[in-house]
């Protein structure tokens, strides 16, 4: 699965709406049941989903899906140089 | 036998008669949609629609006391739809879009609605607990696909054959059941605060009385209509009053509020301390780009208002912000600032005209000024409500001879302004919201990795207080990240979003009573790294 794949899985896992298709410009409003309080149960899930970790700013500044994903894919590639770094040891 | 004096039934008062005084074409709501196009609504869209709506409630057989459902997030049909239930003599329940299966459960079961009105995405929710609901007859969508489910019916074809006319008794018995407002206690399920058509008098006059008014206004109220505070100041007593009104169908986002204030030139505005709160943390120029000198008087509700939002207002808008204080049961303002009245910061103000209000001790005799106790009102206002729907021992239980014993605690100083000091129960007032403890226990002790559970309200500089969570785990379990989340998610799930904890604490065990009574302040204390006090009575 690729990134998007997987965090639409993790949309229908928390807003329990297996309906959700993701775009890059949907946003709060556009999901039913997406508050501020919902919102951290996303972020929870989306750093399980991704073994990521979200910096306080960073979590503040998502005003859509797509910088959501931007973001993880942000994330990911720090992961992947580690990774290759590590390899090379 | 006399008969009684005959009121405006609210949806004459709110729709019917302004468009017989010749304004059927006159915007009355301001709509904004989330991507802030607009939409200028009239009395005669909602006159329509509503009278089409209540056609379609007619012919599905809805009879005077019935009990409608609205399930739907803020939109322009919620408005119709709570007007189209009144004008069956039905009684109309808005509920939160937000609430999860159990909390829905509750509610549609305790009023035992016979029709909901509500979206396609929440239907999931609704399809998973009616074989629970033998009183729900029928499902109504307003949106969706053209295969539904057994028992559940696309609104737009009915709507479409239905008359825009609608035959309703314009003045009816002050007494006449009108909408359930639910709200939760500190043991045991919501309950349904019953309200009636003669409360319309009190709801208008202390919107006029304090908010000040004119068609010349654009009033903004922030609140959801599944609030009290958004069903009563955000749609009846501005289409009552003809004072233009603007709605916003979007969440929070402070740039798009300040662009809503400034570009359609918002002249009082209606909000929550949490609100306000989150709008301190923005960088001053979300506050000095947008052009804000339309804002003539700011409001507030739901929670204490500090003194440092208080102060922080009068920097930023050069504005008082006037806290207003009353309950789901109440049905409109009690105690208030208003213009014309020195502001004590941090004070919920005074009692409105006609409001009696005693500050009581456990015995509920008067307490000397200065003194907390327990928050008490004369009974007998035109808004109160009438009963907890299906529960009369609970309303019993809210007065005392002839007072209403409100729930929180105050103190009166010798000028006569009231101070909110805390609740005098377990319920727990987030951003605004109260949520009772059990509610939440109830849904996490469904979890089979929740062995015991305990939920206290503690104090939280933006929410007022968030709700903490102490749990007790099967025997080799551990406390990790995913069991975390699958808490948060069963209790956004099956009660609602704004339920969920803030934050969740392992313990060996939940301290309770001899006879099982969970000891919440012991809770507390530990929580506050204070003194737990006398544990004797613990088992």
């Amino acid at each position: 699965m690729d990134i998007k794949e997987r965090l639409t899985s993790v949309f229908h896992q928390v807003f329990a709406n297996d309906t959700i298709q993701l775009t890059e410009t949907m946003t709060a409003d556009d999901v039913e049941g997406w508050d501020s309080f919902s919102h951290i149960n996303l972020i929870i899930a989306v750093e399980l989903e991704f073994n990521i970790e979200f910096s306080q700013r960073e979590v503040m500044t998502f005003e859509n899906v797509g910088a959501l994903l931007s973001c993880i894919q942000d994330h990911l590639a720090l992961q992947g140089r580690g990774d290759s770094v590590r390899s090379l040891l | 036998m006399t008969q009684p004096t005959l009121t405006d039934h609210i949806a004459y008062a709110c729709l019917t008669q302004p468009c017989r005084d010749g304004l059927s074409d006159q915007a009355c709501i301001r709509w904004v949609n989330p991507d802030l196009s607009v939409a200028d609504l009239t009395y005669a869209h909602f006159e329509g629609q509503s009278n089409r709506l209540a056609h379609v409630l007619k012919n599905l057989g809805v009879q005077p006391a019935d009990v409608v459902s609205v399930f739907l997030p803020r939109s322009p049909l919620l408005l119709s739809a709570f007007f189209a239930a009144l004008k069956n003599l039905a009684l109309s329940c808005v509920l939160f879009s937000t609430l999860g299966e159990e909390a829905l459960l509750d509610r549609l079961g305790s009023s035992q609605a016979r029709v909901i009105i509500t979206k396609h995405s929440l239907l999931p929710k609704l399809l998973a607990i009616r074989p629970q609901l033998p009183a729900l007859q029928h499902i109504l969508l307003v949106d969706g696909p053209a295969d539904l489910p057994p028992a559940v019916l696309a609104l737009d074809p009915l709507l479409s054959a239905a008359p825009n006319t609608f035959d309703y008794p314009h003045q009816v018995d002050p007494e006449t059941p009108a909408f359930l407002q639910y709200t939760s206690g500190s043991t045991g399920k919501p309950k349904g605060a019953l309200h009636v058509h003669g409360a319309l008098k009190d709801m208008c006059s202390s919107f006029t009385d304090i908010m000040l008014p004119t068609p010349r206004d654009l009033f903004w109220c922030t609140a959801d209509p599944a609030w009290i505070t958004g069903l009563v100041y955000g749609i009846i007593a501005p289409l009552a009053a003809r004072i233009p009104q603007l709605q916003f169908s979007g969440g929070y986002r402070a740039a798009h509020w300040m662009q809503l204030i400034a570009d359609h030139r918002v002249t009082i505005w209606y909000t929550a301390p949490t609100a306000l709160r989150m709008l301190m943390q923005e960088p001053p120029e979300t506050f000095t780009q947008p052009d804000l000198s339309s804002l003539q008087r700011i409001y507030s509700v739901g929670e204490p208002l500090n003194p440092e939002i208080f102060a922080w207002g009068q920097k930023t808008f050069h504005r008082d912000i006037y806290d207003t204080w009353f309950q789901s049961e109440t049905g409109s303002m009690m105690i208030t600032n208003h213009p014309g009245m020195p502001v004590k910061p941090g004070s919920m103000g005074l009692p409105r005209h006609g409001v009696e209000v005693h500050i009581c001790d456990e015995e509920l005799q008067p307490v000397p000024t200065g003194r907390q106790g327990h928050l008490c009102l004369k009974k007998g206002w035109g808004s109160m409500f009438r009963t907890y729907y299906q529960r009369p021992e609970a309303y019993r239980e809210k007065f005392s001879r002839d007072l209403y014993i409100t729930g929180d605690l105050a103190r009166r100083d010798e000028d006569g302004y009231v101070w909110y000091v805390s609740r005098a129960d377990d319920v727990i007032n987030t951003g605004g919201h109260l949520v009772g403890p059990f509610e939440v226990e109830s849904a996490l002790l469904e979890l089979p990795e929740v062995a015991d559970v305990a939920v206290i309200g503690a104090a939280d500089p933006l929410l007022h207080q968030k709700i903490v969570a102490f749990l007790v785990l099967p025997q080799g379990l551990a406390w990790s990240r995913q069991l975390e989340l699958k808490c948060r998610l069963h209790v956004a799930n099956h009660v609602s979003t704004t339920a969920i904890p803030a934050e969740f604490r392992q313990v060996d065990r939940i301290p309770k009573n001899q006879s099982g009574k969970i000891l919440r302040r012991v809770l507390k204390a530990l929580y506050e790294g204070q003194d737990p006090g006398d544990l004797s009575t613990m088992e």
